[in-house]
């Protein structure tokens, strides 16, 4: 389903990059360069998205969110910044931007946290907390997992990676993506800690079972689909 | 102008000007002083001159001018006609213009053959006749002249002294500021070992030497750091640029799209890791800038190490070692930057797998000393030896001369900068086999929020070679 992103960026070819990318998704973008314009376009509140380069000008990235949620407009925002250090991908998030990207960033990294931001955005029925992916049923409040029924036992970061991929079934999630969203460690490891505790969880998932739930996705990370 | 005569001149001004001030005043208060008085004296005589006259005509006019004449000898009295000549009383001559009132005029006294200055009243009489009155200004103005006499000389005094004070300050001052200057130009000329000298006589102008010198070789390690850094940077960077290289071209002749799609997603990996060497230098960069210390926040630094042991606990797992949590029951509550802290221990950890996975354990933990905390990670493997610890350290350096794996030393260059961040130091030991390190930092670095800005014994153990 197609979307309306705001992307503020005042890079040519990142913006043109992003443009042709996000169209060929389906979705619709509208493109501003600098700040002020930037927080004009946002403020009535009507898109699904904004990517917000930080550095801009007229007004920076930090102030438009900063701007943005003072004036209480929820859109989900992702600051995309080539300030890659740990201090400010924190300071990114603690005004209020709901994902932080570093440049430069892959493309399939980009469309996973958007996928994820859209769909935490749907307010979705709570009548059944269960969720369910092909045979494999998780119960977020006992925090139960079971796979036709078979009771699977899991450690609890085990259950936090699998009830994160589960929420985005279907979309890519990215090793980054993870890191940020089950450990809240906003740096870069740099070996293959992340691999290591999927394979894990992938091996408790499909051990006695013909049918693979998660899948390698090669050069952007895993997705979980029946 | 040169600097050392700017401030001579304006110690002289200064000088001048202050004892200008006090003169003035001087000179207002006695000068005015006097003249007030003889005004005074000079116009009352006149009117009980006047009044006598008045009553009595020229005659008793005449007999009280004897008497003022006895009673008080500077006063003079007398009286001239319609255009001004003396009819009769004390005066020869009288140079003034005619008219009512107080003046200084030139006279001549009838028994004295020089012209006086005098303060004289003239007042017009019914007949068109003048009466005059007048004080010779004999003494008072001899007193004037002295005190202006004296203080022109205090002034030309002043503005020697002046002169004087001001060429010592400046050539004080300037010599001071000469020897800062000089070693600056050497410096600026690119000869980067010279230093201000200092007298040891504990004055702001010492003081600043010292502080110069200090920052001098402060700058100096950092300009051997870096150029270490650049060095090893661009070494280090050149091999995987090469390597990306030989993909793309090997890449744009592949035969098969397999192959193709094999070599870009090399090339990708690549990259990937291009990037997080940049990031962590751009983090060590950050780190020693102590800006992040604003993200500082209360957190139990137990919790943190469960975590982190809960992460590499597989990961060790599969590199075939044991990861065994040590951590002490103590209250581990700190105050620092979380996401560091976690990111410094996961560089210490990786590189305790990566290196020392062969002794079998890998160990983490945390304990209180005192008011500090000790984050350690050993492991049993090859250790690093005691003469190579500091080279360690330092970033992009790594002990195997093979260089089969990938930045050891940039790991630990950023621990180190996490800890200084944090008032802290990085301490590598022996672990008898097997290398611990530790960070260990203070549980509040900000207490009052200055305390420990203050570099730490830490740093200067790292800065001095």
């Amino acid at each position: 389903m197609g979307r309306k992103i705001l992307l503020v960026e005042d890079d040519r070819e990142t913006a043109a990059y992003l443009m042709r990318g996000l169209g060929e998704e389906g979705h619709s973008v509208e493109h501003v360069t600098d700040g002020r314009e930037g927080l004009f376009r946002a403020s009535d509140g009507s898109y699904d998205l904004i990517i917000l380069d930080r550095m801009l000008p007229l007004l920076d990235g930090l102030a438009v969110l900063r701007a943005l949620r003072a004036a209480e407009i929820a859109t989900p925002v992702l600051i995309l910044s080539a300030l890659a250090s740990v201090g400010d991908r924190i300071e990114g998030l603690e005004c209020g931007s709901d994902d932080y990207l570093v440049k430069p960033f892959s493309f399939a990294e980009l469309t996973a946290r958007a996928n994820a931001l859209f769909r935490r955005n749907e307010s979705r029925p709570t009548a059944d907390p269960k969720i369910t992916v092909a045979d494999l049923e998780i119960d977020p409040l006992s925090r139960t997992v079971r796979r036709s029924g078979k009771k699977i036992d899991l450690k609890p970061r085990e259950y936090l990676l699998l009830e994160y991929f589960a929420r985005n079934e279907g979309k890519i999630v990215t090793r980054t993506m993870l890191l940020e969203k089950v450990w809240d460690y906003h740096f870069d490891p740099g070996t293959n800690v992340i691999d290591v505790h999927v394979s894990r969880l992938r091996r408790k998932l499909e051990e006695g079972f013909e049918r693979p739930l998660l899948h390698t996705v090669r050069g952007a990370g895993y997705r979980l689909e029946g | 102008m040169p600097t050392s005569l700017r401030i001579a001149l304006l110690a002289a001004i200064l000088a001048l000007a202050s004892n200008v001030a006090v003169i003035g005043f001087i000179h207002w208060q006695t000068y005015d002083e006097s003249v007030a008085t003889l005004r005074r004296q000079v116009t009352d005589q006149t009117y009980f001159l006047a009044d006598i006259y008045q009553e009595g005509g020229l005659d008793a006019l005449q007999s009280a001018m004897d008497d003022v004449d006895a009673d008080d000898p500077q006063a003079k009295a007398g009286v001239l006609d319609r255009r001004g000549r003396p009819q009769f009383g004390d005066f020869a001559v009288v140079q003034t213009d005619l008219s009512e009132g107080y003046r200084s005029a030139i006279v001549r006294l009838q028994d004295e053959g020089v012209s006086r200055e005098a303060a004289v009243y003239l007042h017009r009489m019914r007949t068109g006749q003048w009466l005059i009155s007048a004080r010779i200004a004999g003494e008072g103005l001899a007193l004037r002249q002295t005190l202006q006499r004296s203080l022109w000389i205090g002034l030309a005094l002043a503005l020697l002294l002046g002169l004087a004070c001001g060429i010592i300050v400046a050539r004080y001052v300037g010599r001071s500021v000469r020897a800062v200057a000089t070693v600056a130009d050497r410096i600026g000329s690119g000869d980067f070992r010279q230093r201000v000298p200092v007298h040891g006589t504990r004055d702001p102008f010492d003081a600043l030497a010292r502080q110069i010198n200090a920052m001098l070789d402060r700058i100096n390690t950092l300009m051997d750091e870096l150029s270490i850094l650049t060095d090893a940077l661009a070494h280090d960077l050149r091999s995987p640029v090469g390597r990306i290289r030989a993909a793309a071209d090997a890449a744009l002749t592949a035969p098969t799209a397999e192959r193709r799609e094999q070599l870009l997603a090399g090339i990708i990996q690549q990259a990937d890791s291009l990037m997080r060497i940049l990031t962590t230098i751009l983090e060590i960069g950050r780190s020693e800038a102590l800006t992040s210390r604003k993200q500082f926040a209360w957190f139990d630094a137990g919790e943190l190490v469960d975590e982190l042991a809960e992460m590499y606990e597989p990961v060790a797992d599969d590199a075939g070692a044991h990861l065994v949590l040590r951590r002490a029951r103590a209250n581990l509550k700190v105050n620092g930057h979380r996401q560091l802290l976690a990111q410094a221990l996961s560089n210490l950890i990786e590189n305790a797998i990566k290196y020392g996975a062969s002794g079998g354990e890998i160990g983490l933990g945390a304990a209180r000393k005192g008011d500090r905390l000790a984050l350690t990670v050993t492991d049993r493997g090859p250790g690093i030896p005691e003469h190579n610890r500091d080279e360690a350290r330092r970033r992009f350096r790594r002990l195997d001369t093979s260089r089969s794996l990938e930045g050891a030393g940039l790991g630990l260059a950023l621990a180190e900068a996490i800890a200084h961040l944090h008032g802290g130091e990085l301490l590598l030991g022996d672990c008898a086999p097997g290398l611990s390190a530790t960070i260990e930092i203070p549980a509040d670095p900000q207490p009052q929020g200055k305390a420990a800005l203050a570099p730490g014994r830490g740093e200067e153990q790292v800065h001095s070679k």
